[in-house]
């Protein structure tokens, strides 16, 4: 399963099961800045293939009235469970590759460390004060919210902190290693 | 309105033949009602950069203008409206938070139920009534930040200065302290805070680093993000 939007859906669907169109509410709100869904049926597509794999179930059907179709409600397996597993841990290594290869592309071209800055020190100021709007979140959001923020403050500063080691460092090749201790 | 202006600031320090640069040509503006984070490592001069912007120390070399005016040597941050907020600046440990800021409202020239007014409502507005009763040193970090900055605005300044604000704060914390120093931005006071925690950068209107005593992020034409144009309505 190569698409991010499946898994995604398999962390939201592992975090609470849930109906197709509450799936769509929820992955817009938790995800709705960083993965852009061509259109809502994709949530439904994807839904159909991790049942395919076995990775999500329907265990329960509500049926509205006669006339209208029945909404199954999707729950994680255990296979999707470890698999999922899998994948975050493969994540880790993965980003591990990226940054590295972030960082020697920067390398070779110093002068664009001042921009590079520039859009840390942009970023970190857009991190809201006081978390993400909360007002529309529930329980589970707000965690992952404040989770998310954390993360991507802690990255900033570690970035921002590099950039300066990268600068002492770059202006003078030959000099001895020199520690970044705040 | 330009409130505070950093013009060719230098600042050396010297320790026998040794010269540490701790400002270098460093010019910043800030305005009334902005929030303006200073993000930068250890002993990197951002501490520096706040005493001369508040007038506690002169500059080597530029100029620092406060209000329009020319801020000289040792003129200092008290009574000129502007408010300096460091932790620890507090007096004599042998006092309560409230006497603390009372004694200072009192050499400030108010009479004494006023003084002890001024002092309540200066706590109220940061969030630290109730460390009123409390010693200094019985203080964690986010009450001395509160009460540091409810001595800094006793005096009504509009130019606020803050070192440090979140450090030694729980993550709990920090987003009440940096909420409340945007607050006060948002009630038109103009704030210049030093941070060395990325996470003091949020919520700010302006963003810079200072490495080496070199002052960056100011935005340049040549560093602003290209908007894309939007296509007129009807078009």
């Amino acid at each position: 399963m190569r698409s991010p939007v499946n898994w995604a859906l398999l962390g939201l669907v592992i975090q609470r099961p849930g109906y197709g169109y509450e799936l769509v509410q929820r992955f817009e709100r938790v995800y709705g800045d960083s993965i852009e869904l061509s259109s809502q049926s994709q949530i439904y597509r994807a839904l159909d293939a991790m049942q395919g794999r076995g990775f999500v179930e329907i265990r329960s059907v509500r049926s509205t009235s006669a006339t209208r179709q029945p909404k199954p409600r999707y729950h994680a397996t255990e296979e999707g469970l470890r698999c999922y597993q899998e994948w975050l841990v493969a994540q880790v290594e993965q980003e591990r590759s990226r940054s590295r290869l972030f960082a020697s592309q920067l390398a070779m071209l110093p002068a664009v460390l001042d921009r590079y800055e520039q859009a840390c020190l942009d970023g970190a100021s857009r991190t809201p004060a006081g978390g993400r709007d909360e007002a529309e979140a529930d329980g589970e959001s707000e965690v992952s919210d404040r989770l998310t923020l954390e993360d991507e403050r802690l990255t900033l500063d570690a970035r921002l902190m590099w950039i300066q080691y990268a600068r002492l460092q770059l202006s003078s090749p030959t000099a001895p290693s020199k520690a970044c201790v705040r | 309105m330009t409130l505070l202006e950093l013009e060719h600031v230098s600042r050396r320090h010297r320790h026998g033949a040794h010269e540490h640069i701790l400002l270098a040509d460093v010019s910043l503006e800030i305005h009334a009602g902005e929030l303006v984070a200073i993000w930068g490592m250890r002993r990197c001069g951002r501490s520096t950069l706040l005493r001369v912007a508040a007038g506690i120390e002169p500059p080597d070399a530029g100029v620092v203008r406060f209000d329009g005016h020319r801020l000289r040597a040792g003129s200092g941050a008290l009574g000129s409206g502007i408010g300096y907020c460091r932790r620890g600046a507090q007096g004599g440990e042998s006092r309560g938070v409230l006497d603390e800021l009372v004694v200072a409202e009192l050499a400030r020239g108010v009479a004494g139920e006023q003084a002890r007014a001024h002092a309540l409502h200066a706590l109220a507005r940061v969030g630290a009534a109730e460390s009123a009763a409390l010693a200094p040193h019985d203080l964690d970090a986010a009450e001395a930040v509160r009460v540091a900055l409810a001595r800094a605005l006793s005096s009504e300044p509009s130019l606020l200065l803050v070192d440090d604000p979140i450090r030694g704060v729980d993550l709990a914390q920090r987003d009440e302290i940096l909420m409340l120093l945007r607050s006060l931005a948002d009630e038109g006071i103009a704030v210049l805070m030093a941070t060395d925690d990325a996470t003091g950068l949020s919520g700010a209107d302006r963003a810079l680093s200072l490495s080496g005593g070199v002052l960056r992020g100011e935005r340049t034409p040549e560093l602003a993000p290209v908007v894309p144009l939007r296509r007129a309505a009807g078009a």
